[in-house]
């Protein structure tokens, strides 16, 4: 850019960081910067609270590794809800979309899924946590909700293989779900079928 | 799109997905008549996409490509073959993206290499049906060769002297199997059975489904395999992201502590 250089360095530092941020290419980082420059202080300071709120006051769920701000989580805590069951998910948002299709179990949130070629392995996401969690007995049934991507159907072998030896029942949602969709972006019609459709891993 | 940009066909197997934006990917093809190449898929991960399922890892499609101004853009695409048992089974999974990370590594972009494109699509056709998961060892072996690395099997790879038969040091430094007589002068190497150089020699003519038809045991083919890791760390420099996959599938599990479940275990971070 031709005027890079002439750009006061506050600005051009709010610029990156806005860049950083998924899905905010180079020219939409520009504009919230400028917009920010732009709005009276009190929303620039409630913005940075925002921020700064999420970080403090936000932490995962030692149960179900959700992201709450109570421990453990609400949906944990509930006793209402059906304790032998757990659902599995890439990613908070994920969870929300089930619990949108009616599912009234427990969760667990693995936080990524296992992807071989750029190295992130099993140690990488919130596996383990799951695995420690089922030795208490109480669980049943584990339902795999992964995307059907490719690495979302690794995650769920490579899970079924760490807890078949302690026989729970692990289930996989049907594939009412084209493959290599984002649950994120499913509709719950299509996501409450699948959750019916679900289906034994052997 | 304008009239004008310029667009082709190719035929070729998804190596890799990245992630771009809300909606899009990027997407590594390697190809039988362009090579290896990087291409944009708009809209791909959209509930609706016509092209999301003919564009997953491993599988082998026929791709309609615009011209772009950086990337090349996806403006269809048809399955040929999905590969789709593959997927359904973790190592062989597991081994088929390690192959095709070894495609990825060993390759530049736009070079055309239609004899690592036979056998790549050779590799997968295997693990498709139930070859063994030994026949990615003469994948290693031939993408070493196709790459202009051929491991020297019959001549000591330093003096050039023909190896008598016996159990042979290999070099990989040195680029194969190395004479007695030369040995102080291979800086480092393993000792490999008559059995393992037999087979790294059959595998070098053999095809993927003629070497699947050997019976290898667990011994001979951790040998073989161990020999292979070398001559691929030798030319790579590095470990390869999936084979460090596929091992932590092979090694046995590690302890998180043991519980009234049972054999529930753990392998830990290796490296870190
Ligand atoms: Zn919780
Ligand atoms: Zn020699």
């Amino acid at each position: 850019m031709a005027d890079g250089t002439s750009t006061p360095e506050p600005i051009q530092r709010l610029i990156e960081a806005f860049h950083r941020l998924p899905g905010v290419g180079p020219k939409s980082a520009q504009r919230l910067a400028y917009h920010i420059l732009r709005a009276p202080e009190q929303e620039a300071r409630a913005l940075s609270d925002a921020l700064l709120d999420v970080k403090r006051r936000i932490r995962l769920c030692s149960v179900c590794m959700n992201i709450t701000e109570q421990d453990p989580c609400t949906y944990c805590a509930d006793e209402r809800r059906d304790h032998t069951t757990i659902c599995v998910v890439e990613q908070a948002l994920d969870l929300l979309a089930i619990e949108r299709s009616g599912y009234r179990g427990l969760y667990h949130v693995l936080h990524g899924v296992l992807n071989p070629m750029d190295g992130v392995g099993p140690e990488d996401i919130r596996v383990r946590e799951l695995i420690v969690r089922l030795q208490d007995g109480v669980a049943q049934e584990v339902i795999m909700a992964t995307n059907p991507s490719l690495e979302g159907e690794a995650t769920a072998m490579l899970i079924q293989r760490l807890i078949g030896p302690a026989g729970v029942k692990v289930t996989r949602l049907a594939r009412g779900l084209p493959s290599g969709a984002d649950l994120e972006y499913t509709d719950d019609v299509t996501l409450a079928r699948a959750l019916e459709g679900r289906r034994e891993l052997v | 799109m304008t009239g004008r940009a310029r667009s082709y066909n190719t035929e070729g197997v998804i190596l890799r997905r990245r992630n771009l934006g809300e909606a899009d990917s990027i997407f590594t093809v390697f190809s039988a008549r362009e090579g290896k190449f990087d291409a944009i898929a708009r809209g791909v991960r959209k509930p609706r996409s016509h092209m999301r399922g003919h564009l997953e890892p491993l599988t082998r499609s026929q791709l309609h490509l615009a011209q772009g101004r950086n990337l090349d853009v996806f403006t269809q695409a048809e399955t040929i073959a999905a590969y789709r048992a593959v997927r359904d089974d973790l190592d062989r999974l597991a081994l088929a993206l390690y192959c095709c990370e070894l495609v990825d590594r060993f390759t530049v972009e736009r070079a055309p290499q239609p004899l690592l494109y036979d056998l790549l699509n050779e590799l997968l056709e295997g693990l498709d049906s139930d070859a063994p998961l030994t026949i990615g060892r003469a994948f290693e072996l031939r993408i070493l060769s196709l790459s202009g690395f051929e491991i020297q099997l019959s001549a000591c790879a330093l003096c050039g002297s023909r190896i008598p038969e016996g159990d042979t040091l290999f070099s990989a430094m040195a680029g194969g199997l190395v004479c007695d007589p030369c040995r102080p002068k291979a800086e480092t190497g393993r000792l490999l059975s008559v059995r393992a150089i037999k087979v790294l020699r059959f595998a070098r003519s053999a095809t993927i489904g003629q070497f699947a038809g050997l019976r290898l045991d667990e011994a001979l083919e951790r040998e073989v395999q161990r020999a292979l890791a070398d001559a691929i760390r030798q030319v790579l420099d590095r470990e390869t992201n999936a084979g460090r996959y596929v091992d932590s599938l092979a090694r046995p599990l590690r302890d998180t502590g043991r519980t009234a479940a049972g054999d529930v275990q753990w392998s830990p971070p290796s490296g870190s």
